[in-house]
C-alpha cells in the first residue's frame, strides 16, 4: 500500500504531540505553512509565511501533529473514509469526473487567474446559501499572503487570483469555525485540503474543533509554492514590489515565471525560481488536491497557453463536487468544452512525475513503494 | 514596668509571602514591646517582599542586651506563620520540641504550585506536620476573617492578637491601642481594634490540643 | 514617625538600621542629602526626606550615585554638613568622583554612607564597598549595632570636618534592615550659611579652588589626614573589647559580624575563653590598640563579611609588631574557617569557634531532628516572580512572542530592576532575558553585540532597560549605540517609578524626593533629539506591542521602544482593580488540547490558579490585581474581564 506515510521512528502507539511536530516537521524544514496547527491552540502562530511556536506544550498527543499533513498517516484509510467507492487513480485520486470549465462571466474571468473557475463556484455557492463563508486567500502588503473570510457573493467575485506564496488557509478556517458562519467552504491547495480531511477523520481533542461546518472544499492543482522571504527578495530587485499585480507559470516549456506589474510582464526564468520554493514542497506528493469536493487547475488546449489560459481543467471528486458543477452549469455561469483526449494522461503524468520526485525526497515515504507497481484503489 | 520573659532572649519568626503585611505585624509587635521596656531586635529579609518570595521577620525580645537580627537554626521559641506552609518552612530551619506555632490557614500558591509542577499539601497534612512538631499549635482563619472585616491584609493583625491571646508575652489590648493609636491614620484604628480582638478571643477560646 | 523633630529627646524607640543612620545625620546637623535608591540603602533618603519639611535641609533622588555624591560635595564645598548614600556597586559608579573628592578635600562634614549586601540577599552581585576606603584613603566606620547607626553617623561627619576629607560609613543588609532599640540624642538648630569661599590660591585647602591638584602636594596632604584619623581612632570608644583578660582565643570583628560573634560565643558558653574586639574603624587600623589587645593571645579568629579585608590588616599589623606581639595563629576566610561568599550568621560563627575551642554547638534532639527533616521534606518551593498585574510579566510575553515569530533566535540584555527577574528566574522573562550585569549594561552590551553582524551574527538584540535605569547609566550607552549604527531595539520598561526599592521619585516624574512638583524629564524626547523616532505602546496591548516590535526587529540601527504602564503597587494602582476577573468553566479547556492551561502553566501570574480536583483555571480574587491582561491571551476566551465598578 504505497500511499501509506510512514514514520520510521514510530513507537506504535501514534501518541504524538507539538514536540514531535517541532521535531519532524517544523525543524526538518517539512512545514508547508498550511496553517492547520495554528488557531486550535495559543501554541502555533504564523508570522509572515513561517509557523513558529510561541510557547512549549507538552501534552503527549495533540491535533496539531495529527492534522499536519506532513505528519505520518494512512491516506487510503482516510481516502475510503472520505470517499467511500468513488472511482480512484493512482495519479490523480478520487475522480468521479474531469472537465474543461471557464467563467461565463468575461469581467470575472479577467480579475482571475485562468478560467475564473474556481472564483465562479465559490460565488455561486455563496449566493445560492450551499456555503455561508468562504475562506479564501487575499493579499497582504509587499506580496504578503493574508487568508479572509468572506461571506458576500459579491466581494468573493473581486477575490481571483493565485498567490505563489503559501496561504494560512487551515487556520483562518479554525478561526472562522468557531464564529457565527455554520457552512464553510475553503479554497485549498494540496497540502491544505490534506490537512482538512485529517481534520475531518482524526478528532483527538475533547474540545470543540468545528471541523463539522466544512461544507466545501474547492481544491486547486499545486505544483510547488514559494517561500515569501525568498520570493520578496528576488522580485525586490527586479521591481517594486507594490507595482505587481499577479504571477503565473506557464507551461512547462516556457520555463518562466511571469511577472505582471502595472507597466509590463517581467519573465523570471524558473532558474532564479526555484531555489526558492518551500522545502516542505520538493516533498509532496499531491498535484490535484485529491482531498478535495473538486479540483481546479490551467489547462492544456490544442490552440496554445494563449487561448488555454483562460480555461481550468477541474476534477470532480465527490458527489458535492459534481452537484455545484452541475448547478453552475444549469444557472449558466460557467461554460464547458469537451476536453482533448490526451489530456487526462498528460495530467497523470505530471502528477505522477510529482509523486516520484517527492518519493525520491521524502524521508517519510515507504521507501520499498513504488507509486508505479499499484493497481490503484477503490475498484 | 516590666514582667520577665519566660525566656531570654525570647525569639519569634513571623513569616509569611511579600504582600501579607509581614513586616507591619514585625513592626507592631516589636513596638509593643519595646514600650513594656525591652530590647528588641528585628531582622528582616524583605528585598523582594512583594514579589511572591516567603519573607521572614526574626523578633529578639530581651530583657537587656541586643541579639542577632538573625536566630540560630533551632532555636524559634514562638513561630507565627501568614501562610501555612511558611509555618512548616520555617519549623525545618528554626523549629525544636518546644516551639509555639500560630497558623494563618489561608494558603498562598507558589508558583511552582499554579503551574502544576508541585503539589500544595492539604489542610490535613498541614495541621498535622505543624502539631507533630510543635508543643503547643493553633490554627486561624485570618484571612476569612479578616475579608468578613473588610480587608483581607488586617490578617496580620488578627494574628497578632492571636500571639496576645496565647499569653506567652507581655502585651494586651492596650498597649497595642497605643501603639497603633500612634502609628496609624485615625480612620484605621478601628478595623485594627477589631481585627486584634477577633485574633486575641479565637486563641482564649480553644483550650490547647496538647497540655 | 519616631525622626521627626518633635520627637522627645533621649526617648527610647524602635528603629531601623537605616533610620539609625539617618537620624544620626539629622543629629549631625546635615543639610543636604542625596542618594540613588538600591536596596538595602532606600529607607535612609526615604526617610531623611520626611523630615525636610522644615525648609532647612535638601534632600534628592539623584539620577545616580556619581551624581548624589556630587551634590552632597558641593554642600560640604559650600561649608554644610552633607550626605550622600548608596548601595554596594553605587560607589562603584561614584568611584570615580570619588578618587578626585578624597584628593581635593571636602570642608563641611562630607559622609559616604554604603549598604552593602553580602548573601546579594537582593542584589546581582555580593562586592564589597570597604576596599574603596582603602583604595580612596579615606576612614571607614562600622557601625555594630543601631545605637551605633546613629551614633557612629553622627560621629563621622565631626571626623570629616577633622580631617577635611570625606568618611565613609558602612552598613550591611542586616544592620540596615534590621532594627532595635534606640535613644535618641539632641537635633541641632541648623543655621550654618552656605558659601563657596574660593578667592584664595590654589593651595589654599580652606579658601582656594577645591581642585585634587597639585596632585603630589594634595596627595600628601590626604594621607596626613589619614594618619590623623588613626590617632582618633586609637582612643574611639566604637573600639571595644569584652571578654577576659587573657582569652584562648581572640575574635576580631565589626558590623553585624559582632552581634553573631557574641551569640555564638554565648550559645557555647564559651564566655570564659574567648574574648570579642569589636572594631567600629575599620580602616585604617589603629595599630597600638590592636597590639595591645593581640598581645593577650596566641589564636586570633577574624569574622566578618564578605571578603578577608579586616583579614589582611590585621595580619600585616600582626607581621609587623611580631616581635612585640609574638607569632599568631590566625583563622577567617583564609584559612576556611569561615565562608568567603555569602553572609554570616550565628551559627556559621558558632561553628567556627566550636571548632577552634573543641566544643559542640548546641543541637536540637536528635529524634526531633529526624523527625523535623522527614514531615517537612515535602514543601514546595516559593520562586520569586512578578506581581499580580506586573507590566513586565506582559512586556516580556510580548517580546516573547515577537522573537518566537521573528524566529532568527534573538534575545534580550537584561538590566537592573525588578524586571532582572527575566533572567534570574526564567519563569518570569519566558526565556527571553539571557544577560544581567550593571546598571545600564543591558544597553551597552546590546551596543556591542549589534557590531556583530559582519562577523555573522544573525540573531536580533534587544536591550531593556527601567525608567530609573534609563536616566541612571543607559543614556551613554544608547547614545553610542546610534552613533555606531549598532542593530538593536531598545525598550525602556517605562512603570512610572524606581518600583523594584520601594517606588522613590526619579526625573521622569513630575514630584521630586521631598514631594515637591519638578520638571519631567521626557524619555521619549530624550530619545528623539538623539534622532531616533520613537515608539511608544501600551505592553497591555499584546497584539500592538507584538507587531510593533517585531516591525522594528526587521529594521537596520537603533530602534526605540517605550513600553509605558505603570507599576502594579504604583500608588495609582495598588489596592485597586481596573477589573473584576473570573474564569468562565463552561469555555475554559483547561488541560485538553486546545490550550493545556496556557494560563497556569507557561504565563503564570500568581492570580491565576489551577484547580486540580476541578480541573479548570480559577481566579485567586485575594491576589489578582485586577489588570485585565489575561483576558487577551486565554484561547478560549474563558478569562472574562469586568470593568470595576469606580470607587
Ligand atoms: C501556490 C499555487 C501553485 C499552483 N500551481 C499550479 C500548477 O502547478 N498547475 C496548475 O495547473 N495550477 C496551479 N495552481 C492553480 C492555478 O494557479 C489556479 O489557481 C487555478 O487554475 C484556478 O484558476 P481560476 O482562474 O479558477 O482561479 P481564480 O478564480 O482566480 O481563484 C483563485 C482562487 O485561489 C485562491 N488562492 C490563491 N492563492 C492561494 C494560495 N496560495 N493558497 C490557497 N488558495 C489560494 C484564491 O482565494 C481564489 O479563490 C497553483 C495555485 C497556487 C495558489
Ligand atoms: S495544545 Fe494541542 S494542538 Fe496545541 S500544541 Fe499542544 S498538543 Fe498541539
Ligand atoms: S504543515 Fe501545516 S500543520 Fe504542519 S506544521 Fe506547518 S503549518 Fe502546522
Ligand atoms: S506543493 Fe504541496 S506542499 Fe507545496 S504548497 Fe503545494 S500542496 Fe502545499
Ligand atoms: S487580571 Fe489576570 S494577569 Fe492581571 S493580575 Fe489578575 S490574574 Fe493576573
Ligand atoms: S488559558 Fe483559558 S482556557 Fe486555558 S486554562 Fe486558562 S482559562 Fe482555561
Amino acid at each position: 500500500m504505497q500511499q501509506q506515510r510512514r514514520d520510521p521512528t514510530e513507537k506504535g502507539d501514534g501518541r504524538r504531540g507539538q514536540n514531535e511536530l517541532e521535531e519532524q516537521v517544523l525543524r526538518a524544514g517539512l512545514c508547508t505553512g498550511c496553517g492547520a496547527c495554528v488557531n486550535i491552540c495559543p501554541y502555533q502562530a504564523i508570522h509572515h509565511d513561517r509557523t513558529v511556536t510561541l510557547h512549549a506544550c507538552d501534552l503527549a498527543q495533540g491535533r496539531c501533529y495529527a492534522c499536519c499533513p506532513q505528519t505520518p498517516a494512512d491516506l487510503s484509510d482516510l481516502r475510503r473514509k472520505l470517499y467511500g467507492k468513488t472511482d480512484c487513480t493512482p495519479e490523480l485520486g478520487p475522480m468521479k469526473g474531469f472537465f474543461i470549465a471557464r467563467a461565463a462571466d468575461e469581467g470575472l474571468r479577467q480579475g482571475a487567474q485562468h478560467g475564473g473557475t474556481v472564483t465562479t463556484l465559490v460565488t455561486l455557492a455563496l449566493r445560492e446559501g450551499l456555503i455561508d463563508a468562504a475562506v479564501l486567500a487575499g493579499e497582504g502588503e509587499g506580496l504578503l499572503p493574508r487568508s479572509v473570510t468572506i461571506t458576500d457573493a459579491k466581494v468573493a467575485a473581486k477575490m481571483g487570483k493565485s498567490r505563489f506564496v503559501v496561504s494560512p488557509t487551515v487556520a483562518e478556517f479554525n478561526r472562522v469555525c468557531r464564529g457565527d458562519a455554520a457552512k464553510i467552504g475553503v479554497v485549498a491547495t494540496p497540502c491544505q485540503a490534506v490537512a482538512l480531511a485529517k481534520m475531518r477523520t482524526q478528532p483527538v481533542s475533547e474540545v470543540e474543533s468545528g471541523i463539522e461546518k466544512l461544507h466545501l472544499v474547492v481544491g486547486l492543482f499545486c505544483g510547488w509554492a514559494l517561500s515569501w522571504q525568498k520570493l520578496a527578495a528576488l522580485l525586490k530587485a527586479k521591481t517594486d514590489l507594490a507595482q505587481v499585480t499577479g504571477m503565473d507559470i506557464p507551461p512547462s516549456r516556457y520555463h518562466t515565471l511571469e511577472v505582471y506589474t502595472r507597466g509590463e510582464t517581467i519573465r523570471v526564468s524558473l532558474d532564479e525560481v526555484t531555489p526558492c520554493v518551500r522545502e516542505a514542497c520538493h516533498s509532496c506528493d499531491d498535484m490535484t488536491a485529491e482531498f478535495s469536493d473538486l479540483s481546479v487547475g490551467s489547462a492544456r488546449l490544442p490552440e496554445g497557453w494563449e487561448t488555454a489560459r483562460s480555461w481550468n481543467q477541474v476534477i470532480v471528486r465527490t458527489q458535492r463536487g459534481m452537484d455545484l458543477l452541475e448547478l453552475a452549469r444549469r444557472r449558466g455561469v460557467l461554460e464547458f468544452r469537451e476536453p482533448p483526449a490526451e489530456n487526462l494522461q498528460k495530467l497523470k503524468a505530471a502528477a505522477l512525475g510529482k509523486k516520484k520526485a517527492a518519493a525520491s525526497r521524502s524521508k517519510y515515504l515507504n521507501s520499498t513503494a513504488n507509486v508505479e507497481e499499484t493497481d490503484g484503489f477503490g475498484s | 514596668m516590666r514582667v520577665n520573659l519566660v525566656k531570654d532572649p525570647y525569639n519569634i519568626v513571623i513569616t509569611g509571602v511579600g504582600g501579607q503585611g509581614n513586616v507591619m505585624a514585625s513592626r507592631v509587635l516589636s513596638n509593643m514591646l519595646v514600650r513594656k521596656g525591652f530590647k528588641v531586635t528585628i531582622g528582616e529579609t524583605f528585598g523582594m517582599s512583594q514579589r511572591g518570595g516567603s519573607v521572614m521577620s526574626h523578633i529578639r525580645v530581651s530583657s537587656a542586651s541586643v541579639w542577632s537580627p538573625q536566630i540560630p537554626k533551632g532555636a524559634a521559641d514562638l513561630i507565627v506563620a501568614l501562610e501555612p506552609i511558611e509555618a512548616i518552612r520555617v519549623l525545618a530551619g528554626y523549629g525544636n520540641p518546644s516551639v509555639k506555632v500560630v497558623v494563618n490557614l489561608r494558603p498562598i500558591y507558589p508558583v511552582g504550585v499554579i503551574t502544576g509542577e508541585e503539589e500544595y499539601p492539604s489542610a490535613e497534612t498541614i495541621r498535622a506536620t505543624v502539631t507533630a512538631l510543635a508543643a503547643e499549635a493553633r490554627f486561624l482563619a485570618a484571612t476569612e476573617e479578616a475579608i468578613r472585616l473588610g480587608n483581607p491584609i488586617l490578617g496580620n493583625i488578627i494574628m497578632i492578637g492571636a500571639v496576645a491571646g496565647l499569653g506567652v508575652l507581655p502585651i494586651d489590648r492596650e498597649i497595642f491601642e497605643r501603639v497603633i493609636r500612634d502609628g496609624m491614620p485615625a480612620a484605621r484604628v478601628e478595623g485594627n481594634l477589631r481585627a486584634f480582638a477577633i485574633g486575641e478571643a479565637s486563641v482564649a477560646l480553644k483550650s490547647p490540643p496538647s497540655q | 514617625m519616631a525622626l521627626d523633630r518633635e520627637q522627645k529627646e533621649e526617648a527610647e524607640v524602635l528603629l531601623m538600621g537605616n533610620e539609625a543612620i539617618a537620624r544620626g545625620a539629622l543629629e549631625a546637623g546635615v543639610r543636604v542629602a542625596a542618594g540613588y535608591p538600591g536596596t538595602p540603602s532606600s529607607e535612609i533618603i526615604e526617610t531623611l526626606s520626611r523630615s525636610s519639611e522644615t525648609g532647612k535641609l535638601y534632600v534628592e533622588w539623584s539620577t545616580n550615585e556619581k551624581v548624589a555624591m556630587e551634590v552632597a560635595a558641593a554642600a560640604s564645598f559650600a561649608g554644610l554638613r552633607s550626605l550622600c548614600v548608596m548601595k554596594q556597586n553605587g560607589v562603584n559608579v561614584a568611584s570615580d568622583f570619588l578618587l578626585h573628592l578624597t584628593g581635593s578635600g571636602t570642608r563641611g562634614g562630607m559622609v559616604l554612607v554604603a549598604c552593602d549586601d553580602p548573601g546579594a540577599l537582593s542584589s546581582a552581585n555580593e562586592g564589597e564597598s570597604r576596599h574603596f576606603a582603602r583604595l580612596m584613603e579615606i576612614p571607614l566606620i562600622e557601625p555594630a549595632d543601631f545605637q551605633e547607626a546613629k551614633e557612629m553617623t553622627r560621629w563621622a561627619f565631626d571626623l570629616s570636618e577633622q580631617i577635611r576629607n570625606i568618611v565613609m560609613v558602612r552598613s550591611v543588609t542586616r544592620m540596615s534592615h534590621a532594627s532595635g532599640n534606640v535613644v535618641l540624642g539632641t537635633l541641632p538648630a541648623l543655621e550654618g550659611k552656605a558659601e563657596f569661599l574660593c578667592d584664595g590660591p590654589l593651595s589654599d585647602p580652606e579658601r582656594g579652588p577645591v581642585v585634587s591638584a597639585p596632585v603630589m602636594a594634595k596627595h600628601r596632604l590626604q594621607q596626613e589626614k589619614l594618619r590623623k584619623a588613626i590617632a582618633l581612632f586609637e582612643k574611639s570608644p566604637f573600639n571595644a573589647y569584652s571578654g577576659p583578660e587573657k582569652p584562648e582565643l581572640l575574635i576580631i570583628t565589626s558590623s553585624a559580624c559582632t552581634l553573631y560573634s557574641r551569640e555564638a560565643v554565648s550559645r557555647l558558653h564559651a564566655e570564659e575563653r574567648a574574648g570579642i574586639l569589636k572594631l567600629g574603624t575599620t580602616w585604617p587600623l589603629p595599630p597600638m590598640l590592636l597590639k595591645r589587645h593581640l598581645r593577650k593571645t596566641q589564636k586570633v579568629l577574624i569574622v566578618e563579611e564578605v571578603l578577608p579585608f579586616l583579614e589582611d590588616h590585621v595580619k600585616i599589623l600582626a607581621a609587623e609588631q611580631a616581635r612585640e606581639i609574638g607569632i599568631k595563629t590566625f583563622y577567617g576566610k583564609n584559612d576556611g574557617a569561615l565562608p568567603t561568599v555569602g553572609e554570616l550568621n550565628p551559627d556559621l560563627v558558632a561553628d567556627a569557634v566550636g571548632r577552634i575551642l573543641g566544643i559542640d554547638p548546641p543541637a536540637i534532639p536528635a529524634e526531633y531532628g529526624e523527625k523535623l527533616r522527614r514531615l517537612t521534606e515535602f514543601l514546595p518551593k516559593r520562586d520569586q516572580t512578578f506581581c499580580p498585574g506586573c507590566p513586565h510579566r506582559a512586556s516580556y510575553w510580548g517580546i516573547r512572542e515577537a522573537l518566537q515569530r521573528d524566529h532568527r533566535g534573538g534575545f534580550v540584555c537584561g538590566d537592573i530592576g525588578c524586571y532582572a527577574m527575566a533572567t534570574l528566574s526564567q519563569a518570569a522573562g519566558f526565556h527571553t532575558a539571557k544577560t544581567l550585569h550593571a546598571m545600564g549594561s543591558g544597553t551597552g552590551i546590546a551596543s556591542g553585540f549589534g557590531k556583530l553582524g559582519p562577523f555573522g551574527m544573525t540573531q536580533p538584540v534587544l536591550a531593556v532597560c527601567g525608567d530609573s535605569t534609563f536616566y541612571h547609566a543607559a543614556i551613554p550607552a544608547l547614545i553610542n549605540a546610534i552613533h555606531q549604527r549598532a542593530d538593536m531595539t531598545f525598550i525602556v520598561l517605562d512603570n512610572g517609578g524606581t518600583a523594584m526599592t520601594g517606588f522613590q521619585s526619579h526625573p521622569g516624574l513630575d514630584v521630586n524626593a521631598m514631594g515637591e512638583a519638578a520638571p519631567m524629564v521626557d524619555i521619549a524626547a530624550i530619545c528623539g533629539a538623539m534622532g531616533v523616532p520613537v515608539t511608544i505602546e501600551d505592553p497591555f496591548d499584546l497584539i500592538g506591542t507584538r507587531e510593533t516590535l517585531n516591525r522594528l526587529l526587521e529594521e537596520p540601527g537603533v530602534k526605540i521602544l517605550i513600553l509605558k504602564q505603570s507599576c502594579a503597587l504604583s500608588p495609582e494602582k495598588k489596592g485597586k482593580k481596573r477589573f473584576l476577573m473570573r474564569v468562565d468553566d463552561t469555555l475554559c479547556r483547561g488541560e485538553a488540547c486546545g490550550c493545556n492551561r496556557l494560563c497556569t502553566r507557561i504565563f503564570r501570574c500568581p492570580g491565576l490558579l489551577w484547580n486540580r480536583e476541578r480541573k479548570r483555571a480559577e481566579i485567586d480574587e485575594v491576589i489578582c490585581a485586577g489588570c485585565g491582561f489575561c483576558a487577551g491571551i486565554c484561547p478560549a476566551g474563558a478569562i472574562r474581564s469586568e470593568e470595576a465598578a469606580k470607587p
